[in-house]
């Protein structure tokens, strides 16, 4: 009768590992066509958020249908056997928990809270018709990507360093480490994407049905219960993540999953508040411009919101990503990072270029290629560079600083910046110059500019500036494609 | 395995639990088959109306002289055939002074509340539903609209006065140096639009009337265009063609431009011209401040793009009432 269980768990197992072996693969620039993206694409819940931000679901996340559909047959068999926060915490709670039998069955039980995921869902919903998508900062798979990512894997050796990262491990830590106490805590009472899936699966064919006939009320079948959704009693398939511990743990083998059991009278329904649910609803609307409130990029664009080539305009772009991190571990030069105050309140967590940290690489175009909302898109090398004869895809612009330049300002010999400029002609270029040093010598100097109207704001000339921490010549978000308001020369965008 | 379960629902609960299930589904596919890659609906740039009336006989400018401005607008519009010429019943019309700065009128870096004031009045009388008279100010919009005076006095004459902070934004694909600056939304709402400058004074352009007063009715970035002063003039100069240019001449700021601030600066000239070439209107302000014509590049390209002639033979001198 444990057959059951080893099936589900080698599921979980498999998809767990393809999780972080794809991530893995993809944050040390595995050039193979991996589907990197294969979880995110499937997101009902990204594929709801960005349908209601920006009115559409953008190409592969038409995959979230197909687990919609899965779940009107078989129940929240996500949760159970897929998602790999779930496997996580389900693993942390069997590894770490010492519970005895009692306390088990008291731990397993139903709360009323746990309908807090529902309201949860309702706000970010909310949030999102009002046009700002904050569904990644709760999703189970944008948040397992993000903590493993960017939070755990830059402390193993060699690992890349992720500024803020430990925000996001740290809530993945906790996440995992509460299943110690209460198991699938995350799931049961906070899981945006398990409530959604929830709403579907209590439309399920199949379904855990408890023969009343054989039942001898003996409550084992709660003890090992995932989802807390009270198998005894009148079962919440609401909750149910399918995970089939009750079915061995009955000695009356009174347990069964099967094709449309009759229901429990009555059949239980969330434990909604209609006056909660409304006062969420009208909080949510009312937090949207709060978080607009600090500024952020919508309105007035920021220097050092850098965003990667192919974003989409600000306004579009909150209505698109879903903090899912793929683009930052994608990218090979580690430029990308998360945005902590540079976007706004409601920026936080999305995706900017820090040319300190890495440049975009010319010809380069894997952001774009993994972003499941398409907040970034698509572009060939020929389109970002701008060989296929129209203007390139620029990112902002570079300028000198000639107070810390060296041949500027030391009268000393440099040529990094123009050396490692990729664009062809080169955008930054030399003024010869011939300056009396201090011991009264003529020194001749090469000074670099900048041609704006060649620039595409790379940023390898940052990142190279031999000018230690800050570089003397900075990257800044004007003249970036996707707004076309930040722009700096008048007139058509040259090539 | 276990001991079999039997299912007890009967036929007719199974049937409507299913076609619930497939309710949902049907309910879920037709959500994504209308949502997928639907692209937002953006709109095509607008592209900017001709507002010219056909020619009649007349000549192509009226300049009229005397101390009170309103009667200097009558005259020199009656000169072109009346505003009836210009403006039908009916109609929504818009009028652009220049209104770019917290001055008093006393000051000249705005255009003059009578001059505005009276051009509403003859809208109104020409059977006009709607008059607008719009500005994006430099200074604080609200300080520039009540120290020149013309809040007051277009709103007492019958207009609806819009400042910066109620006049939206479009994007209007603008081409040449003005490209991807969006302009004000009500100039495309309009029928007629009558561009009212005053004649001042400017840093860069030397001189700013007529065409360099489109400055006003362009969103966020139009500084850039000072990257190419006399070209952008021009360019503004092919893409909007005002009804009617009437020019404010009561005073003019001769140094300073185009904030000015001192009344040594300001010279009285008890002058409007109105006109139907906008080139002639911006030749005729600039020989009020010293200038001939063609020494001046915007006026030169303009006219080299055929947009007018910038002959002051062809202004009608009306003189003194």
């Amino acid at each position: 009768m444990r057959w059951t269980i080893r099936i589900r768990a080698l599921y979980q197992a498999f998809f767990l590992l393809l999780f972080v072996w794809l991530l893995a693969r993809l944050a040390a620039g595995d050039p193979r066509a991996f589907p990197f993206t294969v979880f995110h694409h499937a997101d009902p819940l990204s594929a709801t958020g960005t349908a209601l931000a920006a009115g559409t679901i953008p190409g592969a996340l038409v995959w979230a249908a197909a687990l919609i559909a899965l779940t009107l047959v078989l129940g929240r068999v996500f949760c159970g056997w897929l998602c790999p926060l779930g496997t996580l915490q389900q693993l942390a709670s069997f590894l770490f928990s010492g519970r005895t039998r009692r306390e088990s069955l008291s731990v397993n039980r139903y709360r009323r809270w746990y309908a807090l995921k529902y309201y949860i869902l309702a706000a970010l919903l909310v949030g999102a018709l009002a046009g700002t998508l904050q569904t990644g900062l709760l999703d189970p798979l944008s948040l397992a990507a993000r903590g493993l990512a960017s939070g755990l894997w830059p402390a193993i050796p060699g690992g890349r360093p992720a500024p803020g990262g430990w925000v996001a491990a740290l809530l993945l830590l906790g996440i995992v480490l509460a299943s110690r106490w209460i198991p699938r805590l995350f799931c049961r009472a906070f899981c945006p994407l398990g409530a959604l899936l929830g709403v579907f699966a209590r439309f399920a064919v199949f379904r855990i049905h408890r023969g009343s006939e054989a039942c001898t009320s003996c409550t084992l079948c709660a003890f090992a219960c995932q989802g807390a959704d009270e198998p005894l009693g009148h079962h919440r398939v609401g909750e149910c993540m399918v995970c089939l511990n009750c079915l061995p743990a009955c000695p009356e083998q009174a347990m069964s999953y099967s094709a449309l059991p009759p229901l429990p009278e009555p059949p239980r329904q969330p434990d909604l508040s209609r006056r909660t649910l409304v006062g969420t609803v009208l909080a949510s609307l009312a937090v949207t411009p709060l978080l607009r409130a600090t500024g952020g990029g919508r309105t007035a664009a920021r220097a050092r919101l850098l965003r990667p080539p192919g974003a989409l305009a600000e306004t579009d772009f909150l209505e698109r990503c879903v903090k899912c991190s793929l683009c930052q571990q994608a990218c090979p030069t580690g430029a990308i990072q998360f945005a902590i105050a540079e976007a706004g309140v409601e920026g936080f967590w999305t995706p900017v270029v820090v040319p300190r940290r890495g440049w975009c690489e010319f010809a380069c175009t894997r952001c774009g290629e993994v972003c499941p909302t398409a907040a970034i898109t698509r572009l060939t090398p020929a389109r970002k560079t701008g060989y296929d004869g129209k203007p390139p895809v620029r990112i902002g612009t570079a300028f000198v600083d000639r107070g810390r330049c060296l041949p500027w300002a030391m009268q000393t010999p440099c040529i990094v910046c123009e050396e490692m400029c990729p664009t062809d002609p080169k955008a930054i270029w030399f003024e010869e110059a011939v300056e009396t040093a201090r011991d009264g010598t003529a020194r001749k100097l090469q000074r670099p500019r900048v041609d704006a109207a060649r620039c595409v704001g790379c940023g390898i000339c940052e990142n190279k500036c031999p000018v230690g921490e800050e570089a003397a010549i900075r990257v800044t978000s004007v003249g970036e494609t996707r707004d076309p308001l930040n722009r700096l020369l008048a007139g058509s965008a040259k090539t | 395995m276990s001991r079999r379960v039997e299912p007890t629902i009967t036929r007719r609960e199974a049937l409507l639990r299913l076609s619930s299930t497939v309710a949902a589904a049907a309910a879920v596919g037709a959500g994504v088959v209308a949502f997928h890659d639907r692209r937002t609906v953006t709109a095509a740039p607008v592209a900017i109306p001709d507002w010219r009336t056909p020619p009649g006989g007349q000549g192509p400018a009226a300049a009229a002289r005397g101390g009170d401005p309103a009667t200097n607008v009558r005259r020199a519009v009656a000169a072109l055939g009346g505003m009836d010429r210009f403006v039908r019943s009916g109609e929504s019309v818009l009028i652009k002074p220049n209104v770019g700065w917290d001055r008093i009128p006393e000051q000249a870096a705005d255009t003059d509340p009578n001059v505005v004031a009276e051009l509403v009045r003859l809208c109104r009388a020409a059977g006009a539903r709607r008059v607008v008279v719009a500005d994006i100010s430099c200074n604080d919009p609200r300080r520039c609209f009540a120290s020149s005076g013309i809040l007051a006095a277009a709103g007492a004459a019958g207009a609806e006065v819009l400042d910066a902070r109620r006049l939206r934004l479009v994007p209007a694909g603008l081409s040449g140096l003005a490209e991807g600056l969006e302009v004000v939304e009500e100039l495309l709402r309009a029928d007629r639009v009558i561009n009212v400058p005053v004649v001042k004074h400017h840093s860069l352009s030397r001189v700013t009337i007529g065409m360099k007063n489109w400055f006003g009715v362009l969103g966020q970035g139009r500084n850039r265009l000072h990257q190419d002063i006399d070209m952008a003039v021009a360019e503004l100069g092919a893409t909007f063609h005002p009804t009617l240019t009437v020019v404010d001449a009561t005073r003019v700021l001769t140094a300073n431009g185009p904030v000015g601030g001192s009344l040594a600066d300001v010279r009285t000239v008890g002058a409007v011209l109105a006109a139907t070439d906008p080139v002639l209107a911006d030749a005729w302000g600039a020989a009020l401040l010293g200038h001939r014509p063609d020494t001046l590049g915007f006026i030169a390209q303009a006219e080299r793009r055929g947009l007018g002639r910038a002959d002051l033979a062809l202004v009608m001198e009306l003189g003194t009432a």
